[in-house]
């Protein structure tokens, strides 16, 4: 029984260690120093260290019109929860837009994020919702 | 009781509890090695469809998807699941090796932490383990190129094919023979990409043999005949002189009999995309056909996807041009594409021009060509697979000459890459009628309306992507199973080619490894949890894998219901 309880004590420990180097906290001043249309990829490495991933979806190197070249991920927690700060860059390197993500939102709907003006005044979607 | 005759009743009891396990979990056991990439055979197609075909069919009422933030299935069950170290995937492939069920992911540029290693690597290849479809495990992955001048953008490792050394030709003298390969794309779209060989013979322990081709500008999807070494590879170069109007592809046909020692056989494309071939001056070969014209409706016309050859039983390559605009489908005599650089033997063209190989003429061009339609300029070839001699159920007697009717069929389906839906016309598939193949014609549409569901609302894609490669003799003519991004994997029964119906379909939920998709609709930036099915694809055992394109991993599914019934034959229903 005692061994039982060792491996659990250690078990529990360990996805704890994990759980925090996961997730970190990230540091809201620093975040808020990210602005679309202006921070470059190495201003964000500097600000929030490596990404816990990046992606790029494209199958030919090149974004489709209105959307991400690349995009950041890094995980986070808060009081109501785990979340991706999830940042997109264009094709020069700079971030285009910014949003900290719940990792759940009830029923799929989406989630507010800030884009640089260019991209703003770029895209005319007009769509019946 | 001896040991023999125990030894007799554990077998057997065995063998009842692997049918009592493909009968629960759906899958059914055929073998997949006889067909086209791995063999020359065609699987027959049987009738299962009464004579009425499935005109007015009192089919199961689809139901609508549930909530954006919720799995939904019809007709499927999940029967396991791994995270791909939250990698987004572009194809999946799935190989019996030696009895062990090996998935092959080739994924999407980016990186991720790999949990084996402890390092976050560029993404490249992952290798799982799915023979217990409900535990995966992960054996390795192997990284894809290093990020350019901070960017990823070149790189990721699409593609992925494997053959197994028994099944390539001279496996005892080549040595090849209890091996097996792996074919890959390495780098997207930079200025030094190439296609590599892996020796995989141990999953867990890939070893780099050779590199096919470098230098290149674009990779895309290869095709490899495992039973003839020949491989098809998608690529571009700024150095090779081909023309190309958006994605800048043609194809480099190897011999890869000997994976270690790549051969060289020659390139190929769309009339029109040749280094000799005059733009400026170019008419349409539609309206003005001569000695310097371009297929399709512009010009240069647009770069191949992926060809699909069928192999030597049917002699035919598929080769779709454009993607998702601009579109063009071609039908190439296989024997003649391979040999016709050659001025004897079979396939040979006595005619080939002296650089047929690298800069070949327009009529070494037309030399293997069967046919080509042009698509509506709003949709591109994305993928294509043909499905020969596909009964029709309504016309089994009284038509032609009283004997019973089929077609063969060429799908299609155009890319949609659009987020949203805006900005881009709808991309649906196709089944096309190419019993005539000098001919091909428009069967049917298979098309996904975005209600219910509201697939333009959700986020990310909407819109057809990939079909099925691999040949699984029970679905082969049954069912044809579609990518459809934001909207799953969706699963039509083509038993009736004129009807096809919708089945059955799965949409995966989005998780915490979800890659957001961003937009702005009526002046407000939102971003959304959607999951993107980016490829299907069948395994030997008849288990369904759907890879997310943005980040969720793979979910592995069997078909119930209706849908399992569609691939039964009349008897077992």
């Amino acid at each position: 029984m005692k061994t039982k309880l060792t491996m659990m004590a250690a078990a529990l420990s360990l996805s704890a260690a994990t759980f925090a180097h996961d997730v970190p906290q990230l540091n809201a001043a620093m975040i808020a120093k990210i602005k679309p249309g202006a921070t470059t990829k190495a201003g964000v490495q500097s600000l929030l260290g490596s990404p816990w991933r990046i992606a790029q979806f494209n199958d030919c190197g090149h974004a489709p019109p209105g959307q991400a070249d690349e995009t950041w991920d890094y995980r986070g927690t808060e009081a109501s929860g785990s979340y991706r700060l999830h940042i997109e860059f264009d094709d020069r390197g700079v971030a285009r837009l910014i949003a900290k993500i719940p990792d759940h939102v009830p029923g799929g709907a989406g989630t507010a994020a800030t884009i640089a003006p260019a991209d703003r005044s770029g895209e005319k979607m007009a769509m019946k919702m | 009781m001896s040991s023999n005759r125990l030894a007799r009743v554990a077998s057997g009891f065995a063998v009842c509890v692997l049918i009592a396990i493909a009968s629960r979990t759906g899958a059914q056991s055929s073998s997949a090695a006889a067909y086209p990439p791995y063999g020359p055979s065609i699987p027959v197609i049987t009738n299962t469809e009464g004579d009425k075909g499935a005109y007015n069919r009192d089919l199961e009422r689809e139901p609508p998807p549930g909530p954006w933030d919720s799995e939904s299935l019809w007709n499927m069950r999940v029967e396991g699941r791994d995270d791909n170290q939250a990698r987004p995937i572009y194809q999946p492939l799935i190989v019996n090796q030696n009895g062990r069920e090996i998935l092959y992911a080739g994924n999407l540029a980016g990186t991720a932490l790999n949990p084996l290693t402890g390092v976050s690597e560029s993404n490249g290849t992952s290798i799982i383990d799915v023979s217990n479809v409900r535990r995966p495990k992960f054996l390795f992955h192997i990284p894809g190129p290093a990020p350019i001048a901070g960017s990823y953008a070149a790189a990721g490792a699409q593609m992925v094919r494997v053959c197994g050394g028994n099944t390539l030709p001279n496996a005892s003298s080549t040595g090849t023979a209890g091996r097996w390969y792996l074919l890959r794309a390495f780098g997207n779209a930079g200025a030094n990409e190439s296609h590599q060989v892996w020796d995989v013979t141990d999953p867990a322990q890939p070893k780099m043999l050779t590199t096919v081709i470098s230098g290149l500008s674009n990779t895309h999807k290869s095709w490899w005949e495992c039973d003839t070494g020949i491989a098809y590879l998608v690529a571009g170069s700024k150095s090779d002189g081909w023309q190309q109007s958006g994605s800048a592809q043609h194809v480099y046909i190897y011999d890869l009999s000997n994976p270690a020692k790549p051969v060289f056989i020659r390139q190929f494309g769309l009339v029109g995309q040749q280094p000799s071939a005059d733009v400026s001056s170019a008419k349409s070969c539609l309206t003005a056909p001569g000695e310097n014209c371009y297929e399709g409706v512009t010009n240069p016309p647009a770069g191949v996807h992926g060809p699909i050859s069928m192999g030597t039983t049917v002699n035919r390559v598929y080769m779709p041009y454009g993607v998702g605009a601009q579109g063009v489908v071609q039908i190439d005599d296989r024997l003649k594409l391979v040999n016709g650089c050659k001025r004897s033997g079979p396939g040979g063209n006595p005619s080939a021009s002296l650089n047929c190989a690298t800069r070949p003429t327009q009529a070494d061009l037309l030399w293997p060509q069967v046919s080509w339609i042009t698509m509506n300029p709003e949709n591109g070839a994305h993928s294509s697979m043909p499905v020969y001699n596909v009964p029709v159920p309504e016309e089994q007697t009284n038509f032609v000459d009283g004997t019973p009717q089929s077609k063969s069929l060429l799908f299609v389906s155009s890319e949609g890459t659009a987020n949203n839906c805006f900005g881009q016309a709808p991309h649906d598939a196709w089944l096309l009628d190419i019993s005539s193949e000098t001919t091909p014609w428009p069967m049917a549409t298979l098309n996904v309306p975005q209600f219910p569901g509201d697939f333009c609302g959700k986020g990310a894609r909407f819109g057809a992507h990939a079909v099925t490669e691999a040949i699984y003799p029970p679905y082969y003519g049954k069912i044809i199973s579609v990518s459809w991004f934001n909207a799953g994997v969706r699963i039509w029964d083509i038993r009736d080619p004129k009807n096809p119906k919708p089945i059955a379909y799965y949409i995966q939920a989005p998780n915490q490894n979800t890659i957001a998709s961003c937009s702005t609709i009526n002046g407000v930036t939102k971003c959304f949890n959607a999951t993107m099915n980016d490829y299907v694809e069948y395994d030997d055992r008849g288990y369904i894998y759907a890879a997310d394109r943005a980040g969720t991993g793979i979910t592995i599914l069997s078909l119930t219901g209706e849908a399992r019934a569609a691939t039964l034959p009349a008897s077992e229903r």
